[in-house]
């Protein structure tokens, strides 16, 4: 599938720099990976090292590195994909491979199992060019700037002569003839492959009618090909064409074995299906080094190093490109030059691209603040009789914060809001009030009790309970601090709160007022059943009904802090309604006589309704 | 809770109020403490008259043998006077002229005018009208240690001077210096004062 239709066979057991092109540059490298053939495992390549190089993907198999191995052309990736393994799962890496690749033309086969096929003469067969100026031969790498200009002079290769073809394949085809002399031992095939190929033989006149099995015998080789095939397997000749035949199927070249002659028949493979879903390879990465090797995989892909890059250019200003980035090894003069710029001209590339991705989130945000900011304003224009500040009352309702509206607005203040929200080109409808969106010092501290007051009761409408729905006494530091963590931004100073109370019970039902306790200057907010003579009356007949109480006793039956229902209790004790009785002494009088300190020993104290008012004496006279 | 009289073993009427527990306590408002202090006050008063007592000091409120036990404590509710308390209390009657501190110089002790000295006045200066001795010399021994009982009988010298000073005042009375200390000749002053 799409691992035989893009990848191209190597001799594994030669090392992978030696198998790089000149402009090749190896970047990472990880064993212990396996390779997925779209979704499934590739059963051949289970276990192996792969290298990545600035053009292509390298996988050397362990066990069987000579017949096994491949490499992959970073330009056949489309997108790539990373998946970080879960529990027993490995991560993988899912590469997306584009359209189908054209036949490779210059592909090396590698995956000979007959030796005689020795590998130097497997290396000739790479196309050179031969540079004009220096008549340096150079090698046809992937990227057309290797291939346009030359390594040694950096002169381009200004006349696009056809590749100098390699000795192999001249020999190949200064011998047409020969392979005509492959005659009817079409049956024979390993043992005439064996013999024929390395020595050609007597040139033979006529090709005779191809055999029964269809089978085309190469024109400069005499290799019996399948007829599927339209090169020659053993030396890429094409090869003569027969119409009667089916047009042949896109089998890949290198990878068919030498036994597939006798069996031609395309076994099945579903080379056709196209579906995208195929067009894919995982990497399994069994040992590890996942999150490395992606990203420089990602860098490379995005690096496109086989895409030529302003060759002209760097030919016209060689002298201005700086030498700061590193030269890899072997590239020397203006190829080194040219090299550096092409990686200054990717980084930048991929920095503009960074800050773009973050411009363009702004940019999302900044339409939606526009469009409050133009709600806003078609509202001031609309409104003709409540003020503008109104209903910037947070938790309100627009229409109850109307009705409290001033009846005439000034336009230059309606001018002045709209003009800051512009400037400040957000608004919210819960904003908290600040002091330049109401007129004068009143309405502010109106505006803010307003505000107080929802915080404290809850804002009706929206539901969620107040700082005071079930308390009905809450300490003044308390309410501060909750008043400006609801409102966030904007924070009320103590000063300009203390300012607010008094504003308070207009807005609140049942109206909250404040009072300080004298005895520690403790300040509360309270709703009436808390004032002071209210509570009083109530300590009053709760201790003439059930008796004596401890201020813990009076603390729970009210449902208060203790230290909250101390300082009241006290303040009724300093009107005069009830007396205490720190008590104690007795029981250690009698229990222990003999100790003095018992008498200093204090109980809890009992409030007892105040017994001395009104006392006459009874005793004697 | 109802509070009741007691009478004490010596024929004493407590008042309710000193079954009340918070009667012991000394209570920081002032105007309850003011009730507070002037209802001691009066138990105090009327108990030293009860029981001719002319002396109370501090540590009386803590001893338990003290002729003072039963106003200043009440095993019945398990309460007694504070130290401090009682201090407090007698600093304010020495203030409103109910007693004196007896010696001088100190907080601790005082002299208690269940009559105030205009009171014993009167009583002397009755006495010794009754008696016959207008016009004679009288040491202060002989009027405070009667041969025959009287209502004088035990009276500490600081009231008797207090007294005579305010029998002096009106010139019923005068100071005289005897041998073995002083004396006073009571003078037939304004009848029927």
């Amino acid at each position: 599938m799409s691992l035989k239709r893009y990848t191209i066979s190597v001799d594994g057991t030669i090392p992978v720099p030696a198998l790089l092109y000149d402009d090749e540059v190896l970047l990472i490298s990880q064993e212990g990976v396996g390779i997925y053939d779209g979704p499934q495992k590739a059963p051949n390549h289970q276990s192996g090292i792969v290298h990545a190089t600035t053009h292509r993907l390298f996988y050397i198999d362990n066990a069987h590195s000579f017949s096994r191995s491949f490499w992959l052309d970073l330009a056949h990736v489309g997108r790539t994909e990373y998946y970080a393994g879960l529990f027993t799962s490995s991560a993988k890496i899912t590469l997306y491979l584009n359209d189908p690749p054209p036949r490779p033309s210059t592909s090396i086969v590698a995956e000979r199992a007959d030796s005689s096929f020795d590998t130097p003469a497997k290396s000739s067969q790479v196309d050179f060019w031969e540079c004009e100026v220096c008549s340096n031969r150079n090698p046809i790498g992937l990227t057309s700037s290797a291939a346009l200009v030359c390594a040694l002079c950096g002169v381009p290769r200004a006349s696009m002569k056809a590749p100098i073809t390699i000795p192999s394949r001249q020999n190949a085809a200064g011998s047409y003839s020969l392979s005509k002399s492959l005659p009817s031992s079409s049956v024979n095939l390993a043992k005439l492959h064996l013999s024929s190929s390395p020595s050609p033989s007597p040139p033979v006149p006529e090709v005779p009618a191809p055999p029964a099995t269809g089978e085309i015998a190469c024109i400069a080789c005499t290799f019996l090909n399948s007829p599927l095939l339209q090169e020659c397997e053993i030396c890429g000749t094409p090869l003569p064409r027969k119409p009667s035949l089916a047009p042949p199927a896109r089998l890949p070249a290198k990878s068919a074995p030498a036994s597939r002659s006798a069996t031609p028949a395309p076994d099945s493979d579903d080379d056709d299906d196209d579906n995208p879903d195929k067009r894919m390879m995982r990497l399994s990465f069994r040992k590890g080094g996942d999150k490395a090797f992606y990203s420089v995989l990602r860098r490379a892909l995005l690096g496109r190093a086989w895409e030529s890059k302003a060759v002209a250019a760097a030919v016209e200003a060689p002298s201005s490109s700086s030498s700061s980035s590193s030269r890899p090894l072997g590239r020397s003069g203006i190829n080194g030059i040219l090299r550096s710029v092409e990686t200054t001209a990717a980084t930048a590339q991929s920095n503009m691209e960074d800050a773009l991705a973050d411009l363009e989130a702004l940019m999302v945000k900044w339409k939606d603040m526009v469009k409050l900011a133009q709600d806003l304003n078609e509202r001031l224009t609309a409104a003709s009789t409540p003020a503008p500040g109104i209903s910037l009352v947070p938790g309100a309702p627009l229409g109850g914060a109307t009705t409290l509206a001033t009846p005439a607005v000034e336009p230059e203040e309606a001018t002045f809001i709209r003009s800051s929200l512009a400037q400040l080109g957000l608004q919210m409808a819960n904003a908290p009030v600040t002091q330049d969106m109401v007129r004068d010092e009143r309405k502010w501290f109106e505006e803010l009790a307003k505000e107080l007051a929802g915080v404290l009761e809850g804002s009706g409408a929206k539901g969620g309970e107040g700082m005071m729905r079930k308390r009905g006494i809450v300490a003044l530091d308390e309410v501060w601090g909750g008043w400006n963590r609801a409102r966030g931004v904007a924070l009320i100073p103590p000063a300009t709160f203390l300012q607010v109370l008094p504003h308070l019970p207009s807005f609140t039902l049942p109206p909250i007022r404040m009072r300080t306790f004298a005895a520690s200057g403790l300040s509360v907010l309270h709703t009436p059943p808390y004032g002071s003579a209210t509570f009083a009356s109530r300590l009053v007949s709760i201790l003439t009904l059930v008796g004596p109480r401890t201020t813990v006793e009076v603390a729970q039956e009210e449902d208060l802090p203790i230290g909250l229902t101390e300082e009241m209790v006290h303040e009724v004790e300093m009107a005069g309604e009830i007396c205490r009785d720190d008590g104690g002494s007795g029981v250690s009088i009698f229990s222990s006589p003999g100790a003095p300190w018992a008498a200093s020993e204090g109980g809890e104290v009992r409030w007892w309704v105040n017994i001395f008012r009104g006392y006459v004496w009874d005793g004697q006279k | 809770m109802a509070l009741t009289t007691h009478t004490t073993p010596s024929g004493f009427v407590l008042p309710s109020i000193h079954a009340a527990k918070p009667f012991f306590t000394q209570q920081p408002n002032p105007a309850t403490q003011k009730t507070v202090t002037e209802n001691w006050t009066r138990l105090i008063l009327s108990y030293a008259r009860h029981k001719k007592l002319f002396n109370l000091r501090v540590e009386d409120a803590t001893d338990d043998k003290s002729e003072w036990d039963e106003v200043l404590r009440n095993p019945r509710i398990q309460r007694r006077l504070r130290p401090s308390h009682l201090a407090a209390i007698l600093s304010s009657m020495v203030a409103a002229n109910q007693a004196m501190y007896e010696p001088p110089n100190q907080t601790s002790s005082v002299l208690l005018f269940w009559r105030s000295p205009e009171e014993w006045a009167q009583v002397l200066y009755d006495w010794a009208n009754s008696t016959g001795h207008l016009n004679t010399i009288m040491t202060f021994y002989e009027i405070v240690e009667p041969p025959v009982p009287s209502p004088l009988e035990g009276l500490p010298l600081p009231i008797l001077r207090k007294a005579i000073a305010v029998l002096t005042k009106s010139a019923r009375a005068q100071i005289i210096a005897v041998a073995d200390g002083e004396g006073v000749r009571f003078l037939p002053g304004v009848p029927g004062r």
